[in-house]
């Protein structure tokens, strides 16, 4: 299998034959670039290549779903692209810094200043209120995220996942789906560069699972975020702009679905069934 | 069940650091059990060998009540007592070599004890073992016998010349050495220096009329009960103290009760702080692998089944630990053997090993391991298998549980070793001082029980300097204590515990310090004691030479010795009153203190110490009658005092000289009290130094007297410090366990902390911020517990005394120490959790 770079792709066809326009300006530079990303572990005696020699770029205010089925690298790969691990070979940049070449310190510190990340599990501090859950990357950072502009910005990410009145609860008081709007407020709270969110909807179930991939979809409307979304779902990955499917750790397909408010996902399932994923 | 069985064995495993870290706790535990059961038999074995060394094979000793002792009308008495078969008195008296003083240009070395016998008789009783030589004869008085120590250290040998210090009258007498006695000789108490003169002999070197003692041997088929009712009635002559082989091994034994009962209490500790590791370590294993158990369940295992899995675990724990605390146990014993000597118990020269008490140790081990794995088995049991499966079941028991959990084994070891360590039989110990273990056992559960509602409150009090610094570290770490709140206050009542023994200990050790340094400037009459190892008589012109150096003010004779009050021993001592009166001594609580003290001199009176005043029930203007001789001497109380001289055994009731010497037969002073004038000691102590060594006195400085007792206490609080350490190390143990199952539990929190911009530093911070808490908060509660036990360990043993002040240096210490073991036990959980991969800690289930 031959890899497809997708750095700078044309517009892509879709399944039903029309062309999608790209929402994004593709003549701006990227903020998050992948460079023939490699990344090999060994599994007891064999060598496992999770990512073999992918190439991405996301631009500013840009929704991508890295889609594929179980195994296929994305997570791994999201795992890369936001400084969690290092490539084997290959580089990531990130707003022009090469994140992995960075040590494990400068690393975490660009993370901090640029990443929000939401994961499957919502990994809450189950002491914490909500309110200094979602102010904890403020706290990691040595500010007080009860005073001044900190706090304003704390209530603006509650509110923008509809947690008003919920400040004072604890993760137990919630609802799953309120559980994980609380992570989102906490990758949200720090306006990061970029939002990467690996199967945020996989522990919900459908309702509340649409609550949060709304909420995302919202932000990166009305707030221009730029997000990354690993999901093996067709429902999340129509909220996307563009889907870039993986298989066997290579990106195999590339679709670009533009900015739609009905999110249907027609076009992502023929895609799929093309593509025998 | 065996498949199940290797389930357990699986697991434990799994995590070996884990497991050989409880097994550490529990072996700690019980090798301080096993310490204070080998130095018990020990000392027991050390006391059997006393006994034997002292008695032979008497069967009674009748011992002389006052420096007289017994004449030879009372021998004859003896020996004429129906069922006495063999009598044979002996007189012991200390003394120095003329030699050795020569040596050393007029300095006073170590004395030698004179041990006087018949030659015919006493062999019966008392067989001496002679490596070299032949044994005394009759009829040749200038012969002696010398231990083989003494001779090594005087390089004497068969046929040399020994020369001993005698009586005024006497003088210096030169004896042949005959033969060598095997070691340190017959007395225990001689530390070897010893000499065997015939009994002859040795009285006329002494010039004393009669004897120390007589052991008496039974005719075959003789009653000892009868042949003591017999004596009772016939001596009356003198007063006497009869005792039977088991009397002299419980006197022995007596002074290691206090020895024995702290060990056991340490141990006891020792043990429930290992109960909380084994407990905390169960819970964690129960909770991690509650999926496992709901898995167990729905596949069709029992409860009972579950239940014997976790408690194959604790028992396989316990068996390691207990093994392995057996071994570290012998190594203790050995340290605790060399401390018996200095609480007054004899000297343990080797172990012995009881396989009873190895067993009890062992089963103790296991039985603590397996009641503290009773309550994570039943919780483990009781999970539904539903309820386990369900992602995020903990498997955390409630708080009333384990509260619960914890007064039972705290209850369990207490019974057990109120059963174990009875007091010795025959020891007149009150009920008090039998309950004072407990009492201060229980102080601890009330500290112990009360940590999990002080934790909350007191980490945040605690966090709160380190809140701005290290905002993040300090809310998650307190966050973190607050997860399973009774896990953390299991593992803070452990430390408090520790911690609280060592507190109480200092605060009973730092009253005792002060209480010695004190006593003595209270009631002697001078700045500096010269001892004698023989009565200096009131006319001995060395008195008169010893006032009249310049810069002396004053020189007064004491002497302490024993009267029979009502059939017991009571300490005494023959003071001179106007001495006391003009230098300002003793503290009067009733009574007029000028009337007293001149009561004293003009004799028929006694002032009593408060304590002995109190144990006889005794006011000023009773009267007390003293069994003296033929006819019983009353004195009448004239004062109480607060604290008074010290005799051998408790505080001795003053007396004048007239009395002592008429009525109790005082020969001379033992001890003389210089007073110097006031700024003129610089100026008389180097002569009076120098004279008192020609004259074989010992000078003693006061507070290096009041300093040698407090050194002496340090050494045996030191042990019981070092034992109560043992304690705080494995409640150490448990804050590793609870910090690297607390890390376990967080491994994905962690993973997105990292995610979220925490840096390494940041995580290891956190973990040791958690432990600083823990340490800080059991500390601080072990510190304030530690005083309560002490003040109430002071109260129970005095309840009048003034209150002493706080000891805020070992408070000090222990806190430090605490937090240090906290701090260093975050060690490796901190290293773990800033090393997580945070691709697998997002990932971990």
């Amino acid at each position: 299998m031959t890899t497809q770079p997708f750095a700078d792709p044309a517009a892509a066809p879709v399944a039903d034959g029309t062309t999608a326009r790209p929402f994004v300006d593709r003549r701006r530079p990227p903020i998050l670039e992948a460079r023939d990303l490699v990344k090999r572990y060994r599994l007891g005696r064999t060598e496992v290549e999770a990512v073999r020699g992918i190439s991405l770029a996301v631009r500013r205010g840009e929704f991508l779903a890295l889609m594929g089925p179980s195994g296929s690298g994305k997570s791994t790969l999201l795992h890369l692209l936001g400084g969690l691990d290092r490539p084997t070979s290959g580089e990531v940049v990130l707003d022009g810094d090469i994140v992995s070449r960075l040590s494990d310190t400068p690393a975490t510190l660009l993370r901090r200043a640029k990443t929000g990340f939401v994961f499957q599990f919502f990994n809450l501090v189950p002491l914490l209120t909500v309110e200094e859950n979602v102010g904890l990357p403020f706290t990691i950072a040595g500010h007080d995220p009860t005073s001044g502009e900190f706090r304003q910005r704390v209530r603006e990410a509650i509110g923008q996942v509809d947690l008003d009145g919920r400040e004072r609860n604890r993760p137990d008081q919630l609802s799953a789906g309120e559980q994980q709007r609380v992570a989102l407020a906490r990758a949200l709270v720090t306006r990061p560069l970029v939002l990467l969110a690996d199967e945020p909807t996989g522990n919900l179930d459908f309702t509340t699972g649409t609550e949060i991939l709304d909420r995302l979809w919202r932000s990166c409307v009305e707030q221009g975020q730029t997000i990354v979304l690993v999901t093996h779902d067709s429902k999340a990955a129509a909220y996307a702009d563009r889907v870039i499917f993986l298989r066997d750790g290579a990106a195999v397909d590339e679709l670009e679905l533009g900015r739609r408010p009905d999110h249907a996902t027609g076009p992502l399932i023929a895609r799929l069934a093309q593509l025998g994923l | 069940m065996r498949g199940l069985g290797a389930l357990a064995w699986r697991d434990l495993w799994r995590r070996p650091l884990r497991t050989l870290l409880t097994a550490a706790g529990i072996a700690l535990g019980v090798a301080v059990l096993f310490a204070a059961i080998v130095s018990r038999a020990s000392i027991d074995g050390a006391v059997d060998r006393s006994v034997r060394d002292l008695l032979g094979s008497a069967d009674l000793r009748v011992q002389a009540f006052t420096e007289r002792g017994l004449t030879d009308p009372t021998i004859a008495t003896l020996a004429s007592t129906p069922g006495v078969a063999v009598v044979a008195p002996e007189l012991e008296r200390q003394t120095y070599l003329q030699t050795r003083l020569d040596a050393t240009g007029g300095g006073v070395a170590a004395p030698v004890t004179v041990l006087g016998l018949d030659p015919a008789l006493d062999p019966r009783l008392h067989p001496l073992h002679l490596t070299e030589g032949t044994r005394l004869t009759a009829g040749l008085e200038r012969s002696a016998l010398v231990s083989e120590t003494l001779a090594a250290a005087e390089h004497l040998a068969l046929g040399d010349q020994v020369t001993l210090l005698g009586s005024a009258a006497a003088g210096p007498t030169a004896y042949r050495v005959v033969g060598l006695l095997a070691g340190n000789g017959p007395l225990p108490d001689a530390r070897g220096r010893v000499v065997v003169l015939p009994l002859g002999a040795a009285r006329t070197l002494f010039d004393v009329p009669g004897v120390s003692r007589v052991d008496l041997g039974l005719a075959p088929g003789a009653d000892p009960a009868a042949v003591t009712a017999a004596l009772a009635s016939r001596l009356t002559r003198e007063p006497y103290v009869l005792s039977t082989p088991q009397d002299v091994a419980a006197a022995l034994a007596a002074s290691t009760a206090g020895f024995e009962a702290g060990t056991a209490l340490l141990a006891a500790v020792a043990l429930f702080v290992g109960a909380f590791l084994v407990f905390n370590t169960l819970s964690m294993t129960v909770a991690e692998r509650v999926r496992e158990v709901g898995l167990l369940r729905a596949a069709g295992a029992t409860r009972g089944q579950v239940h014997r899995l976790v408690l194959a675990e604790a028992a396989t724990m316990g068996l390691l630990g207990s093994l392995l605390g057996l071994v570290a146990g012998l190594g203790l014993a050995v340290v605790l053997a060399d401390a018996v000597p200095a609480f007054g118990g004899p000297v343990v020269d080797r172990l012995a090993i009881p396989a009873d008490g190895a067993v009890l140790a062992l089963a103790l081990g296991l039985a603590v391991t397996l009641a503290a794995g009773l309550e994570p088995a039943w919780r483990a049991g009781r999970l539904s298998p539903v309820e386990a499966l369900r992602p995020g079941a903990l498997g955390i028991g409630p708080r009333a549980a384990r509260l619960r959990w914890l007064v039972v084994v705290f209850v369990v070891l207490g019974a057990a070793g109120l059963l174990l360590w009875p007091s010795p039989p025959g020891v007149g110990r009150g009920a008090l001082d039998q309950l004072r273990p407990f009492a201060v056992y229980g102080l601890l559960l009330l500290v112990a029980a009360l940590s999990p509602f002080l934790v909350g409150p007191l980490g945040r009090l605690l966090g709160l300097p380190l809140a701005r610094a290290l905002r993040a570290e300090s809310r998650l770490a307190r966050s973190a204590l607050a997860r399973d709140r009774s896990r953390t206050a299991l593992t803070v009542g452990a430390l408090t515990v520790g911690l609280a023994m060592i507190v109480a200990m200092g605060t009973v050790a730092q009253d005792a310090r002060r209480a010695a340094a004190d006593w003595l400037t209270t009631v002697v009459p001078g700045d500096e004691l010269l001892g004698s190892i023989r009565p200096l008589a009131p006319d001995e012109p060395g008195l008169a030479q010893l006032a009249a150096i310049p810069g002396v003010q004053r020189v007064s004779p004491l002497a302490t010795f024993g009267v029979d009050f009502q059939g017991r021993r009571v300490d005494a001592a023959a003071v001179h009153g106007a001495d006391l009166l003009a230098d300002g001594r003793l503290t009067f609580v009733a009574g007029d203190r000028t009337t007293a003290l001149t009561a004293l001199d003009g004799g028929g009176a006694t002032v009593l110490p408060a304590s002995l005043a109190d144990r006889l029930g005794a006011h000023v203007g009773d009267t007390l009658a003293f069994a003296t001789g033929s006819a019983p001497t009353t004195l009448r109380v004239a004062g109480i005092v607060d604290r008074s001289l010290p005799g051998p055994t408790g505080e001795a009731l003053l007396v004048g000289w007239g009395d002592a010497t008429s009525a109790f037969g005082v020969t001379g002073a033992r001890f003389l009290a210089v007073r110097y004038a006031s700024g003129q000691e610089a100026v008389g102590r180097p002569r009076l130094d120098a004279l008192a060594r020609s004259l074989a006195l010992e000078p003693d400085d006061l507070d290096a007297l009041g300093g040698a007792v407090g050194d002496a206490l340090g050494r045996v609080f030191g042990l019981f410090d070092l034992l109560a350490a043992v304690a705080v190390v494995i409640a150490g143990l448990g804050i590793v366990n609870t910090l690297t199952m607390s890390v376990d539990e967080r491994v994905r929190e962690i993973g997105m902390l990292r995610a979220a911009g925490m840096t390494r530093a940041q995580v290891w911070r956190m973990v040791v911020l958690e432990a600083g808490l823990l340490g800080a908060v059991g500390a601080l509660l072990g510190c304030l517990g530690g005083l309560l036990v002490g003040a109430v360990i002071l109260r129970l043993a005095a309840p009048d005394a003034a209150p002493t002040g706080l000891p805020w240096a070992t408070a000090g210490l222990a806190f430090a120490f605490g937090l240090a073991v906290s701090l260093l036990a975050a060690a490796w959980p901190a290293r773990l959790a800033s090393r997580l991969s945070i691709v697998r800690a997002v990932a971990y289930e």
